[in-house]
């Protein structure tokens, strides 16, 4: 049976208050990766915001009892309450264009009557490719091969 | 074991399937239908032969397959395609792709966030 106490409805609730609030972003990195069907391992939804100083995700926090915590020395903005520990800020995304450009890259996808905008996973790739870490190049080949299955299953 | 004319059209009509539809779907030709329908028998003759020396009916060792079997099966069909058409690939990458095709956006999600910590 299907575990949700993990992005459980709470964690939803979030992005459908982003979602009702217009804010502009789209769920990057792994996560999206998996949404589109990648067998990977992720342990954070990394949500990449067109303008963090947008208003309306300090509202969104609100209706979860959260809040936004400004970049730290040299660690990015995060965000702190219990419903949104999962979520991790981007700001740029390696080897990508600005978020206008990449938004034309995305996909709209279901979760829990809410369409999140999610990167498709050739942008993913590409990004990973530009960073290069270790962590990237050891998933690569699995994200390279979901793609082309994904591609045959689309046909 | 024969096929029951009466029994398979009540089911046709009730799914709101024509015949000829319902053949199309099944990718089932009009003579083979015919052909299973006034069969006496649509099992193998060893069936029958193994059920006549146990003496009992072909049912008693005769197992559906449960959906989950069904499913699987056809992902290890599809698997092996792609492996041939693209013998690059990883086959557990391909196989587990294809698991998580079938299962919901949130679901996929939610077992890569489960494995991850």
């Amino acid at each position: 049976m299907e575990d949700k106490s993990i992005f459980s409805d709470k964690e939803i609730k979030f992005l459908k208050e982003l979602v009702k609030h217009k804010v502009r972003f789209m769920i990057v990195g792994l996560s999206a990766a998996a949404l589109q069907g990648a067998p990977v391992v992720t342990q954070d939804i990394d949500l990449w915001f067109k303008d963090l100083s947008d208003t309306e995700i300090k509202k969104s926090l609100k209706k979860v009892n959260a809040t936004l915590v400004p970049s730290v020395g040299l660690n990015p903005p995060m965000f702190a309450g219990k419903h949104v520990e999962l979520f991790d800020i981007v700001l740029n995304m390696h080897g990508l264009d600005k978020f206008e450009e990449e938004v034309k890259n995305t996909i709209k996808i279901p979760l829990d009557n809410v369409y999140v905008r999610v990167l498709k996973l050739e942008r993913i790739i590409k990004s990973k490719q530009a960073l290069g870490r270790e962590k990237d190049k050891i998933v690569l080949p699995v994200l390279k091969d979901a793609l082309l299955t994904i591609e045959k299953e689309r046909k | 074991m024969h096929i029951s004319k009466s029994k398979l059209e009540d089911l046709m009509h009730s799914r709101g399937f024509s015949l000829k539809e319902l053949l199309r779907q099944a990718q089932v030709s009009k003579t083979a239908y015919y052909h299973l329908l006034y069969k006496d028998t649509v099992l193998p003759k060893s069936i029958h032969s193994l059920s006549n020396v146990l003496n009992v009916r072909p049912s008693a060792f005769l197992e559906e397959m449960t959906p989950e079997e069904k499913k699987i099966r056809q992902i290890a069909k599809r698997t092996d395609q792609i492996m041939t058409e693209n013998p690059g690939l990883d086959r557990e990458n391909v196989r587990h792709t294809l698991i998580l095709l079938q299962e919901e956006p949130v679901t996929r999600l939610r077992r890569g966030l489960i494995r991850g910590r």
